[in-house]
């Protein structure tokens, strides 16, 4: 994870509580009162703010302040100014599109399966089952697997020559595949990863929101004649809309700051995801610049593009999503 | 339309130590208005889904028509039901609601429209077809729910206390409206409420369920005039019926210093259990008597309603003023009587008023 994106997410939730404290109009001896009040309410959030100030606002900014110039890991200070130099170079580099290209489509690719199959195992979830307990707890162990005893599973998995995979292709009559060396087969490969992590907890998120749900609006529908399939259309997606567009959004950040599981399945640790760059992502991309590369300066550039996308994407989402409720009015 | 038809239709819920619904039966004639009443956990509401179809039923059945619906899903029962909480489909306009039945069926566009808007005309919704369910107040969607029923003409109505959402005044107002509409669109309902008030109103039987099982299915008069045991009698009337369980001696029950006039043969059928007689008297079937005449009482609370004055009294002894039982006798009286709290009364019981039951099977004695 890049220490701009991160720190980016942390200021978009903590900056409404700055905010908030609007002093009305009062008369000076309340608002005396108030202010000493408020000064004790400042003095017990201080800590965070101080730890946000030092650990997630300063960096962002610095970051910034460093993609305007050339520089490298061992002298950070000391770079020249280049002003906007590092955006130009990395608009017109080809390895900068083909990551982004590459994390669209991984990002598709992970996304919309994960959350289809996370909704129909909710789904599945919600029925009255044995062990219940038990099948919820099981689907949150990959997301608490770790990310690199995960991709190592797979990169076995996925091997060319003696992978499970391959095995089970060619007891079917069919070819092997060389998972790593192809562009959609790598890419399907992480992607396959990806949703394995992440099925379950998003599952869990829209079990949680399929149980606020009231019984009756089911009982309703099945009186008035919807079938299972025209109850989970009619009554359960469209009570489950906020929902999904949390778990949009949520995923697509995600997806944009792909970065473990591309570095891992490689597998010997390179940065350049695959021979060709097949399946290197944008963050992939920027570790090799600044670390690989030693180029800081253009590494802080690919992360605050990739922030912008961030803002972007989400940007887009609150629009649809209030011109929808718009809409609904 | 359609007749209903419960046959010894059980319900015992998994772990439960008794039926939720015991073998009950009950008879529901063509375009009749039957309300089910009762104490909460009485087996009412259970009764109900089990018509619906969503209820298991355990043994006996169910039909509608001479059709058994007993496995049948409520798809298939033509019913329409109105939930206590409307149960609207939130992101659905008032028409879209009303109509969804129609469009699972596949009624095509035109006609789902016509029917829709007769339907909402009906209830007074018409301007509000574009609205969501959140943007109405209560009796709205109280009245979007039961347009989403009729919409359909089905040929039962299953309604689950579609009042108890609404505040009083709402409820007196709606309850009239509801007896209406359907007494116009003469489709057979039945009716759930735990408030007697709404059942004897509307109901053109009542039936009383306790546990589970069928105590009386009456027309609200009969119900009122002969309970038919000591349930029936306290549970049916507002206030109460008094009742009041004595020792059997000569010439009636005794019940505190007084003895009750009981005919002879009423009163030997009913001692024939332990000699214990349970008597039951109306609040109005009371009236002032001289000192030492009929039964002492002392007024504990006087309630003015304006129409009427209710006593709410206990049983005293003659002599002394002790209270002789803890449980109140209450009294209807005419509006600003002069009787105070802390007076001491005789009353009578009015000829012909007063209702026997055996103390031991709680059963009326005629």
């Amino acid at each position: 994870m890049t220490i701009a994106s991160q720190s980016s997410r942390e200021a978009q939730t903590a900056s409404p509580p700055a905010a908030a404290p609007a002093a009305p109009d009062r008369t000076p001896a309340r608002r005396r009162t108030t202010l000493t009040r408020n000064r004790w309410g400042y003095a017990y959030v201080a800590p965070f703010f101080l730890v946000f100030g030092a650990f997630s606002l300063y960096p962002f900014v610095y970051t910034a302040w460093v993609s305007l110039h050339r520089t490298s890991l061992s002298n950070i200070d000391g770079g020249t100014w280049v002003g906007l130099e590092n955006y130009r170079n990395l608009l017109t580099s080809e390895f900068f599109w083909n990551a982004a290209r590459n994390t669209l489509t991984i990002g598709i690719l992970a996304t919309v399966p994960q959350l289809c199959l996370a909704l129909g195992l909710a789904h599945l979830l919600n029925y009255k089952l044995r062990h219940r307990t038990f099948f919820r707890t099981v689907m949150l162990m990959p997301y608490a697997t770790s990310i690199a005893a995960a991709t190592l599973v797979f990169s076995q998995l996925f091997g060319r020559d003696y992978g499970l995979i391959n095995t089970a292709l060619e007891a079917v009559g069919l070819n092997r595949i060389d998972w790593e060396g192809g562009t959609w087969s790598s890419q399907v490969a992480i992607a396959v990863i990806v949703t394995w992590r992440w099925t379950g907890y998003n599952a869990l998120i829209y079990l949680a929101a399929m149980q606020s749900i009231p019984g009756e609006l089911y009982e309703a529908a099945e009186i008035d004649g919807a079938s299972r399939w025209k109850q989970f259309l009619n009554v359960t997606i469209p009570s489950l809309r906020p929902t999904i567009l949390f778990t949009v959004v949520v995923s697509t950040i995600g997806a944009v700051q792909l970065f473990g599981e591309p570095l891992l399945f490689a597998g010997n640790g390179t940065t350049s995801g695959g021979s060709s760059g097949q399946y290197q992502t944008l963050g992939l991309l920027m570790y090799q610049q600044g670390w690989s590369n030693f180029h800081i300066g253009q590494a802080a550039t690919t992360a605050w593009a990739m922030f912008m996308i961030i803002l972007v994407i989400v940007g887009l989402n609150a629009v649809i999503g209030r011109l929808r409720s718009r809409a609904d009015r | 339309m359609a007749t209903v038809t419960f046959d010894q239709a059980t319900r015992i819920y998994p772990k439960a130590e008794r039926p939720a619904v015991d073998a009950l039966d009950l008879e529901i004639a063509d375009g009749e208005f039957l309300v089910l009443v009762g104490p909460s956990g009485c087996g009412k509401s259970t009764s109900l889904r089990m018509l619906a179809g969503l209820e298991e039923v355990d043994a006996g059945s169910v039909l509608i028509g001479d059709r058994d619906v007993t496995d049948r899903p409520p798809k298939d029962r033509d019913i329409a039901m109105v939930f206590q909480n409307y149960a609207l489909y939130p992101h659905m306009t008032v028409g879209e609601n009303m109509g969804f039945a129609l469009k699972l069926a596949g009624v095509d566009k035109a006609e789902r429209a016509r029917r829709v808007a007769e339907a909402a005309k009906i209830l007074d919704l018409s301007e509000y077809l574009d609205r969501r369910p959140k943007a109405l107040s209560g009796g709205q969607r109280q009245r979007v729910a039961m347009g989403r029923a009729i919409v359909r003409s089905p040929q039962v109505f299953l309604m689950d206390e579609p009042l108890s959402n609404l505040d009083a005044k709402l409820r007196v107002q709606t309850r009239t409206q509801i007896a209406a509409l359907v007494k116009r669109l003469g489709t057979t309902t039945v009716y759930v409420t735990h408030d007697q008030v709404e059942a004897m109103t509307m109901g053109d039987r009542v039936a009383v369920l306790k546990d589970g099982v069928l105590q009386q299915c009456d027309t609200p008069g009969e119900l009122y005039d002969r309970p038919a045991n000591v349930f029936v009698a306290g549970f049916i009337g507002s206030p109460a019926m008094n009742l009041v369980t004595g020792q059997a001696v000569e010439g009636g029950v005794r019940v505190g210093g007084a003895v009750l006039p009981v005919p002879r043969e009423q009163l030997a059928r009913a001692a024939a259990g332990n000699g214990q007689v349970t008597v039951g008297f109306r609040p109005e079937a009371m009236h002032l008597v001289g000192p030492g005449q009929g039964l002492p009482v002392l007024v504990n609370v006087v309630e003015q309603l304006g129409s009427d004055a209710f006593l709410y009294t206990k049983l005293a002894d003659e002599e002394t003023d002790d209270v002789l039982h803890p449980s109140d006798v209450v009294v209807r009286t005419e509006p600003r009587s002069a009787a105070a709290a802390g007076q001491k009364l005789w009353l009578g019981v009015r000829e012909g008023a007063l209702h026997v039951f055996d103390a031991s099977t709680q059963q009326r004695v005629d």
